[in-house]
This record gives C-alpha cells, sequence and structure tokens, in this order.
C-alpha cells in the first residue's frame, strides 16, 4: 500500500480547489499556486520514476471494483511527460492569459485535467481509468468555454463527441470485465475474437477519440479558434495524445491480444493511414495559424495509430516514441502560435508576415519544432517517423504509401506556414511587434531542445523509457536505437523532403506568396471542388452524426405521437361511441331493462356453476 | 419508541398530520407552511432512522388477523428504508423550494395538503406486504397526483390532470385482476405467503402481464408513457416531485419488490422486460430531441431514464439491481434538481419555449450552473452520481447476457447526453431571449444548487449509498 501515489491526483485537484476559492480581486496568488503545484507535481513524480507501486481500496463493495493504482515504468514514463507539460504551459500561461477574464477558472481546470490525467494514467482498475478519463470533459468544457464568445458552442461539441466516445469506451469496459472476470487492467490479457472483438472495438473508439484521430476529430479546429491558446498546446497537443496512445498501447498490447495481419490489426492501421492524409489536405489549405496546427494535431495521431496498429515491435516502439515527441513539437508549436497572438494581436496568416526578425527566439523555436514535425533528420520527428515506416512497409506497402505521401505534405504545409508568418514582407500594422517576455519563452526553448535531445540522442528516451515498456521477449533482443537499419527508408524520406522544398519554391515562384505557396495543389481539378465542400464542412462527421440523430429522433417522436393519439382520440371516440350505443339499448321500458337484468344475472350464474364445478 | 410505531408513524405522520394543513392555513399561512416541512422532515427522520436496523439485516413487520386471511400488513425491509429514506428526502427540498414558488398562487392550503398527503401514501405504498394493502396505497397517490397536476384550474390543465388519472387507473385495474390472479395460483395476497406457496414455482404469466400494466402506466413507461409529458402543465414542484421523488418511482419500487427481490417469475421477462425499457428509452430520448417545451423535454427524459432504471432492475443480478437503485438516487436528485431550475426560468420569465429563451446564465448564474450540474449527472459523466449508476446497470445488463439490449441502450445514452445539452445551450446560453430576468428567489436558489451539489457529492461519496445497497440486497433473496 503506497499511499504515496495519491499525491499526483490529490495534489493537483486540492490546489484546483484553493484556487477557486481565492476572491477575484487578489492577484498573482492563483498565478503562484498553480506554478508551485505543477512544480511539486513534477518533482513529486520524478523522484517516482522508475520504482514499482502499488495503492488499492475498496471503492465499491462490488467484488471487482477497487480504487487501484499502479505505479510502473510505462505510467511513471507518461506521468512525467505529463507533469512536465503541465509546469512549462503554465509557466507560459503566466504571461499569456495576463489581464484575461476567467483566470480562477482557466488554472483551476489546468490542475484538475493534470489530476485526472494522474489518474488515469496511474488507475490499475477499468472503472477508476474510465472515472478519470470520462471527468476530463468536464475540464475540457469548462476550458473551452471559458476562451471566446462562441466558445460555448466548441465546448459542447467537444463534450458531445468525446462523451459519446466514452459510453464506447465504457460499453467496452464492462464488456472486457465481463469476459475476463476481472476489472483489474494488469490481470487481463483477452484474444480478440467474438465478444472480446466488440469489447476491442469499443474499447478502440474510446482510446482513438481521446487521441483526436478521425472521425472523431473535428471539435479540434473548433477548439483553436475558440479556446484558451494554452488549452491547445495543454489538451489537445499533449495531454489528450499522451493519455489517448497510452490508453491505446495498454489495450492492444496487455488487454488484448492484438496480432499482426489480424483484423483489429488491420482496422487500426486503416483508421491511422486515412487520419494522417485526410488530416494533412486539410492543414495543407489553413489561412490560420492556430487552425493549421490543429489540423496537424489530428493528423499526427494518424502516424501513432498506425504505429502501435501494426502490432510489431518496430511499429509499436515507433508510434509510442511518436508520441512523446509529438506532444513535445506539437506543444511548442502551439507555443510559438500563442507568442505570435500576443504580439502581433492575430494569427490570420494574410495579416501576418515578416515576423521572425522581431520575434527570433520564437521563429528559432518555430523552425526546430517544424523540423520536427517534418521529419527532418536529426530531430526527434525523423527517428520516430521512420520506425513507424517500418513497421507500416512490413504491414502492407499501401500504409507505408500513406505515411510517407501525408510526410511530403506535413512539410509543404510548414514551410508555407513559416513563409507565410515569419519571412516575407513585414506589413505596416506589425512594425511595432516585439519578441515575447521570457515566460513564454523558456517553455519553448525549454521544449525545443528537448526536441533536439530526443532525436540527436535518441538512445535517452528509446533505451531507457520506451523499449523497457515492452515485453523483452516481443523484441528479441532487438534495439531500435541509433540511426534507423534501412538505408532505403532514410534515402525515400529525404527525397519526400527535397521534393517538398522544391513544391514550395515552385508555388513561391508561380505565386508570388508563401501564403499561396501550396495553392497549385488547392486548386487542382478535381480537388478543388472536394476543398470547398470541405471548408463548407460537408463532411464534418458531427454534423452528419447529428443530423442522423436528427432523423432518428423524429422517427421516434412520431411513434410517440401515434401512441398518444391512442389515448387522446382513439381511447375517447371509442368510449363515447360505446357510450351512445349502450344507451341505445335501454329504450326505457320496464320490460326492457329487466331482460338485461336477467340476463347478467343468468350470465353471473352460469359463472359460478362453471368457476366452482370446474 | 419501538421499531413498529417508528414504521408506523413513518406511514400515518404525513398521511394523517396532512389533513391538518387545511385548518392551520386558515389560522396561519407561516405556520402551515412550517408545518407541512416539519411533517416531511419528520418522516425523512424516522425513515433514516431505520438505516442502521436495515443495515444490520433486520425487518420490521405489522400484522393483525383481518378478513381474507391478511396477516402481515407492513413491512419494512432494507429495500422499503432505502426508498422511504430517499423519497422523503427529496420531498424534503422540494417542499422548501415550494416556499418560494407557490406563494405567487392561490388554494396552497390544498397544495401543501396534497404534497404531504401523496408522501404519506408513496410511504405506505413502500411498506406494504400485501397487495390489497399496496393496491390502496397506490390508488390514493393517483388521486394526490390528480388534485396536484390540477393544480391550476383551467380546462386545460384539469384535463390533462384527468388524463393521468384515467392512464394510471386503467393500468392499476389490470393490475388488480393481476393480483386476483395471484390470490387464485396461491390463495393469498400476503407477500410472504404468496412466495411461501409458490414454493419455489413461477408466478403465472398472466399476473406477470397484468401486473405490468399497472407498473408501467405508473411508471410513464412505454406504451402508457403520454400523461407524463402532458402532466408538464402542473406547477414546477409537483412535477419535480412526480418525477424525481414519489410518482414515477413507484412503478419502478413495485417491480422491484414484486419482480425481483420476491417472486420468481419466468425467464421470458427478463427479455421481454428490457425490450420494453430499451424502446422506451429510446423512443422518450428522440421526444426530448425534438420537443421545444423544457418541461416536457426534461419529462421525456424522464421517461427515457426509466428505462435505465427497468434495464437495471429486471437483470435481477447484484450489480444491475444494485445499479437500478442507486440509479433511482441519483436521478431523483438531479432530475428534482432540473425540474426546480425549470421552475425558476418559467416563473422568471413566463416562457417555457426554449426556443425563446437564451443568454439567462447572464442572469441566473446560480440558476444555469445547477441546470448544468443536474444535466451532466443524469448524463452520467463523473464525478457525479449519474456515472457510477449508469455503469453499474450497464454492467448488470452485459453480466445478463443482454449484450445487443445493452447495445440499445448506449443509443439511449448518446441521445441523453445530446438533448440535454441542447436545452441548456437554448436556454442559458446563446443571444438573450425574448424576456431575461434577475435570479429566483434565496430559497428556491438554495434548493436547486443543494441538488446540484448533492448529486456531485453522492457520486464522490459512492461509496457509503453502495455499501448501503449492497448490504440490503445481499439481505433479500432473488438477488445473485
Amino acid at each position: 500500500m503506497d499511499t504515496i501515489l495519491l499525491w499526483p491526483i490529490l495534489l493537483p485537484l486540492l490546489g484546483g480547489l484553493l484556487v477557486l476559492s481565492i476572491p477575484k480581486q487578489v492577484r498573482f496568488w492563483k498565478e503562484a499556486i498553480t506554478i508551485t503545484v505543477t512544480a511539486l507535481n513534477l518533482w513529486l513524480v520524478v523522484s517516482l520514476f522508475d520504482k514499482n507501486l502499488y495503492y488499492f481500496w475498496s471503492w465499491l463493495s462490488f467484488g471487482k471494483i477497487e480504487f487501484a493504482l499502479r505505479l510502473y515504468h510505462f505510467s511513471s514514463f507518461i506521468v512525467i511527460a505529463a507533469a512536465g507539460f503541465a509546469f512549462l504551459i503554465c509557466l507560459y500561461s503566466l504571461s499569456f492569459m495576463q489581464y484575461r477574464n476567467h483566470l480562477r477558472q482557466f488554472y483551476a481546470y489546468l490542475l484538475w485535467s493534470l489530476a485526472l490525467a494522474n489518474g488515469a494514467v496511474l488507475a490499475d482498475n477499468l472503472l477508476v481509468l474510465l472515472f478519470f478519463l470520462e471527468g476530463l470533459l468536464i475540464t475540457s468544457f469548462g476550458f473551452i468555454a471559458i476562451g471566446s464568445k462562441d466558445g460555448i458552442r466548441t465546448a459542447i461539441k467537444a463534450f458531445i463527441i468525446l462523451g459519446i466516445t466514452d459510453i464506447c469506451l465504457m460499453t467496452g469496459i464492462i464488456i472486457t470485465g465481463y469476459l475476463a472476470g476481472t476489472l483489474t487492467i494488469s490481470a487481463i490479457h483477452l484474444p480478440i475474437n467474438g465478444l472480446a472483438g466488440l469489447a476491442f472495438l469499443l474499447m478502440m473508439i474510446g482510446a482513438i477519440a481521446k487521441g483526436g484521430s478521425m472521425p472523431f476529430h473535428s471539435w479540434i479546429p473548433d477548439a483553436a479558434i475558440d479556446a484558451p491558446l494554452p488549452f491547445m498546446a495543454y489538451i489537445p497537443a499533449a495531454l489528450e495524445k499522451l493519455l489517448g496512445i497510452y490508453l491505446l498501447a495498454r489495450i492492444c498490447l496487455d488487454m488484448f491480444q492484438l496480432t499482426a495481419g489480424s483484423w483489429a490489426s488491420i482496422t487500426l492501421m486503416t483508421i491511422g493511414a486515412i487520419t494522417i492524409i485526410l488530416a494533412v489536405m486539410m492543414a495543407l489549405i489553413q489561412k490560420d495559424y492556430k487552425r493549421l496546427l490543429s489540423y496537424h494535431a489530428i493528423s499526427q495521431v494518424g502516424y501513432m495509430i498506425l504505429g502501435v496498429g501494426t502490432a510489431l515491435p518496430v511499429g509499436i516502439i515507433g508510434g509510442l516514441f511518436h508520441m512523446i515527441n509529438h506532444a513535445m513539437y506539437k506543444s511548442c508549436l502551439f507555443l510559438t502560435g500563442g507568442a505570435v497572438e500576443k504580439q502581433a494581436g492575430t494569427t490570420d496568416l494574410e495579416k501576418l508576415g515578416g515576423i521572425g526578425r522581431k520575434m527570433p527566439i520564437t521563429f528559432g523555436a518555430f523552425i526546430i519544432a517544424a523540423m520536427a514535425i517534418s521529419g527532418v533528420p536529426p530531430l526527434n520527428g525523423f527517428f520516430s517517423k521512420e520506425l513507424v515506416y517500418d513497421g507500416a512497409l512490413k504491414s502492407g506497402a499501401i500504409f507505408y504509401l500513406a505515411a510517407v505521401a501525408g510526410s511530403f505534405f506535413t512539410a509543404a504545409s510548414f514551410l508555407k506556414l513559416g513563409h507565410a508568418a515569419f519571412l516575407g514582407k513585414l506589413s505596416e500594422e506589425n512594425k511595432n511587434v516585439k519578441e515575447a517576455g521570457p515566460a513564454m519563452l523558456v517553455p519553448m526553448i525549454v521544449i525545443a531542445a528537448g526536441c533536439i535531445l530526443f532525436g540527436v540522442y535518441n538512445a535517452l528516451p528509446l533505451k531507457h523509457l520506451i523499449q523497457p515498456i515492452l515485453d523483452q521477449k516481443l523484441l528479441q533482443g532487438e534495439n531500435f536505437w541509433g540511426w534507423p537499419s534501412s538505408a532505403m527508408l532514410v534515402m525515400v524520406t529525404c527525397a519526400v523532403l527535397i521534393g517538398a522544398l522544391i513544391n514550395h519554391f515552385y508555388g513561391v515562384r508561380n505565386e508570388g506568396s508563401g501564403l499561396k505557396a501550396v495553392d497549385h495543389i488547392h486548386y487542382a481539378p478535381g480537388l478543388k471542388e472536394i476543398y470547398a465542400r470541405a471548408e463548407k464542412r460537408y463532411f464534418d462527421p458531427y454534423d452528419i452524426g447529428l443530423k442522423l440523430a436528427g432523423y432518428l429522433a423524429h422517427i421516434t417522436w412520431g411513434v410517440d405521437k401515434a401512441v398518444d393519439w391512442i389515448y387522446e382520440k382513439a381511447a375517447v371516440t371509442v368510449s363515447f361511441v360505446a357510450g351512445r350505443k349502450a344507451r341505445e339499448l335501454f329504450k326505457g321500458y320496464y320490460a326492457n331493462s329487466l331482460s338485461w337484468a336477467l340476463l347478467g344475472f343468468l350470465a353471473v350464474a352460469l359463472y359460478l356453476m362453471v368457476s366452482l364445478n370446474g | 419508541m419501538c421499531t413498529e410505531a417508528i414504521m408506523l408513524s413513518i406511514i400515518f405522520v404525513p398521511l394523517v398530520g396532512s389533513f391538518l394543513l387545511p385548518l392551520i392555513g386558515r389560522v396561519s399561512v407561516r405556520l402551515r407552511n412550517y408545518v407541512a416541512f416539519g411533517l416531511v422532515l419528520a418522516t425523512f427522520l424516522l425513515a433514516a432512522s431505520l438505516i442502521p436496523m436495515a443495515r444490520a439485516g433486520h425487518n420490521v413487520t405489522f400484522s393483525r388477523q383481518l378478513v381474507f386471511g391478511f396477516s402481515s400488513i407492513f413491512n419494512a425491509d432494507g429495500l422499503a428504508v432505502f426508498m422511504a429514506s430517499v423519497a422523503s428526502f427529496i420531498s424534503l427540498l422540494i417542499v422548501l423550494y415550494s416556499f418560494g414558488y407557490i406563494d405567487h398562487y392561490e388554494h396552497q392550503s390544498e397544495y401543501y395538503f396534497m404534497v404531504v398527503f401523496f408522501l404519506g401514501a408513496m410511504m405506505g405504498l413502500v411498506m406494504a406486504s400485501n397487495l390489497l394493502v399496496l393496491y390502496v396505497f397506490w390508488e390514493l397517490t393517483a388521486i394526490a397526483s390528480w388534485r396536484l397536476i390540477g393544480f391550476f384550474r383551467d380546462k386545460h390543465q384539469v384535463m390533462r390532470a384527468d388524463k393521468a388519472f384515467l392512464m394510471t387507473f386503467f393500468g392499476a385495474v389490470v393490475m388488480l385482476i393481476g393480483f386476483i390472479v395471484v390470490y387464485q395460483q396461491t390463495g393469498s395476497f400476503d407477500l410472504a405467503t404468496i412466495k411461501a406457496n409458490l414454493n419455489g414455482g413461477t408466478l403465472s404469466n398472466l399476473a406477470v402481464f397484468l401486473i405490468l400494466f399497472g407498473i408501467l402506466s405508473k411508471s410513464a413507461t412505454l406504451p402508457f408513457h403520454t400523461w407524463l409529458p402532458d402532466a408538464g402543465v402542473a406547477p414546477s414542484p409537483v412535477t419535480a416531485l412526480l418525477h424525481a421523488a414519489i410518482l414515477v418511482k413507484i412503478g419502478v419500487y413495485v417491480f422491484a419488490r414484486l419482480f425481483v427481490v420476491t417472486f420468481p417469475i419466468e425467464q421470458i421477462w427478463h427479455t421481454v422486460v428490457p425490450i420494453i425499457a430499451a424502446v422506451s428509452a429510446i423512443v422518450a430520448a428522440g421526444a426530448a430531441l425534438i420537443e421545444t417545451d423544457i418541461k416536457r423535454i426534461i419529462a421525456y427524459s424522464t421517461i427515457s431514464q426509466i428505462g435505465f432504471i427497468f434495464f437495471g432492475l429486471s437483470t435481477g443480478n447484484m450489480v444491475g439491481v444494485a445499479g437500478g437503485l442507486l440509479y433511482i438516487l441519483a436521478h431523483g436528485l438531479s432530475k428534482a434538481g432540473l425540474f426546480l431550475c425549470a421552475g425558476i426560468v418559467e416563473q422568471n420569465t413566463k416562457i417555457k419555449d426554449i426556443t425563446r429563451l437564451g443568454g439567462l446564465i447572464k442572469t441566473m448564474p446560480f440558476t444555469a450552473i445547477a441546470f448544468l450540474a443536474c444535466a451532466v449527472s443524469v448524463m452520467g459523466i463523473p464525478p457525479f452520481s449519474g456515472f457510477f449508476a449508469k455503469y453499474m446497470v450497464f454492467a448488470g445488463g452485459i453480466q445478463a447476457g443482454q449484450i445487443g439490449i445493452s447495445m440499445f441502450f448506449m443509443v439511449g445514452a448518446f441521445m441523453t447526453i445530446l438533448y440535454l445539452l441542447r436545452v441548456f445551450n437554448k436556454v442559458f446560453m446563446g443571444e438573450p431571449g425574448e424576456s431575461a430576468d434577475s435570479e429566483g428567489s434565496p430559497v428556491m436558489v438554495f434548493t436547486v444548487v443543494a441538488f446540484a451539489v448533492l448529486s456531485l457529492i453522492s457520486g464522490i461519496l459512492i461509496h457509503y449509498p453502495a455499501q448501503f445497497v449492497q448490504t440490503v440486497l445481499s439481505q433479500l433473496p432473488g438477488v445473485k
């Protein structure tokens, strides 16, 4: 019984309550509390690294439901990553969120999200996991809702999408628990067939939806506009990726036996591949800094799902490595976006341009993170993508092609973004833009440095953090750190990157500006029409789903009205008509009434005789 | 005081006391309100005082030899104590709210009289251990609800009250025939005697079928549900009482009492009842998504949620039945909150059409947050108690092998999220509607916030109600 495991949950939880209880007028205290709590939490989880701890308490007295927490290598790694991001983003918010409304709520949600994430990762019981994971619905809702005037619409959208997928997760968890006879995660190990297949599918939906995969993605681009920026860097870019992919990995590796080539594996890889391509194609044509990044947050989760879905060690390691890498470079990118928003007052690429000279450090962090996400060697994204490519190629050329094509468009869209925002001509309004303050720069620099470190010295994450997650038997003595083993794959990657560069220069020469560098793809015949429809949200699965729910509701409403008609009209009419007919039987004569009475008496007598004799 | 006296006073303190209220009302309005509150409080405290006994596994029985071989009349076991405590506690808060709500209207004495009488009848029904006694109290609640729904005396409201009365009365009469069939089969109306005479056999299908008419009509389940949305013409505290504390929970309770913990029924009903419940849950959820009257939407939501409760109870296993009982608790707290919030909105804006409302979070922030919290609990989001109840109901269903039906309930749960957020969005968010007024009176706001907080606390401390429910169920035969 290691009660210390409760602290990563209790500490931020109580911190959040404390922040909320401070009067609005009191300044600095809420910031001070939040930064202290996140720092303490970071220190605590780092000090617990690589220990094996266990805590449990009989929560519900129904046999299998214990409040069980377990710290081991994998969960320890994830809580440290979450704690790191929480601390850095809190630091960043000190400056970014200054002078904004709803600060108490903002910091409380930040801390509570951390508490819930810690609880979900440490959980060793499926109900505990669900409890914390689903609890994030409320903090995300609040986070998005306080962002702007229209925030509530996006908050509701996010709540509905994630709420529905969480119900799928719940059902999956229940079926899993029923089949396994226990809810203790570390004791479950089911083969995927029959009912377990359904359970796997439902749990998988919950996990990939948390990760932000298609078709459960469409709230993320909307949130990029409506929610406060640190939320984007914190929740969709970092925490939800960590949680979603952590859960997916636990499902595929521990709770179910995912085997290469099985239908479950093909399903996952297909979802991953489609997500990569469709989301990156949407990212390509965005004209807003944050919205463009948000589509990449969707696209990149495709690589992780593809990697884990291969069920091959190289793919799984690649997927998990990509998860942590993505959390780093994507939150760094969002933070640079926030710096631009704060300093230049806009994230509209049409109005930006040339601010790289005014904000050199932000620009530098952007370049590193953009190179990392595009997979330029020797940054971290390059190594994780190579591993995913390797796994994908072994599972099917089509998956590999999708992944590589995704890389091409990723590189192309970041060339466009960097060019449009930081290079080119400086507009009149942006003449006085200054570099962001230190509280915002430090997190960016730290994370960008991490991207370099995890790339150049990739043995650190791979050897010490990720490889030990997998069973040694599965690895068969292979090691995945160092330079990628396949020279061919590296060559293809480099060719694709050079292709993206050539494409960019071609576009810039044709159209004359960085912003329009991909217009030849955007307005290519065939694609143009599809893009036009996508921009009008014809393909938003959320809208389609709501429409379907509306149809279903209309049908059931009709059923309801039909039932009511029976009471309102049919029953009333029948009783009126019957009443009238009955009245007609009594004509008012003595003999007539008497004969009816006799008839009735006879009927009763007959019934009594029959029932007494019978 | 001996436990037998406590049990009888739980029933007769409100039942008899209610008759005093109109008299006191002639002397002092304020005193009448206090006495009404005091009677409900006394009922709750008396019911709660039996909890330790129930946890220890003891029963209280009151029996007298009467005609037709009646012997036991009232019996309070854990299930009855649970139900009585929950119902009287929720009623207590609703009466408190009424102080703020009802004082704008006429016939207040009748209102308090009927509310307290209603509660007393419910208590009698909960403790009844004889089918005929049960039937008598069943009809007493029908009379009280008829008067309460028709509280406003327009033709429209009186007709709706008649509709509710006629539909539930129809069900009750069919149920009475069912009781007679039981008598023919077993020769008794006493639950314990019937059980002994059944000798491990099952109740005849005809009896179950007929009794279900009564249960489904009282609990507003398809196809006998349409009176409940129409009953929304009643004052808001009354609808809260009907939906959350007393009326619709009667059917569910009698189902649990007769078919889950007392009589064995044939296997087929363990499939038929969940199917009825699933259809009811989905049809009502769809209707809730279309309707535009705030009280009708919440009423359809109740019909839908009652489906979940039936599903849990009909599984017959520990997790499912416990889930169903916790659902009664969780749903009672949050649904009462929702109705009372709707009452504040309705009273302050004089509008019930959600398409004409909007932006009320600015003028009534407490009501808005309380509404959202209660809605989230009904949706089943942690850490609210609705989450655990929903989880356990599903767990029970799957443990009983009802995978397909669980999928239907999953759709029902999806739609719950949709329609509740729709209401919240339309009423409290967006541009201000036609009439944006101030917050409700302090006592009303206090009550709705209390319901929201209780929904939250009962979730965080789910350990305690869950443990109580489990102790209760493990003492009852019939739950595996």
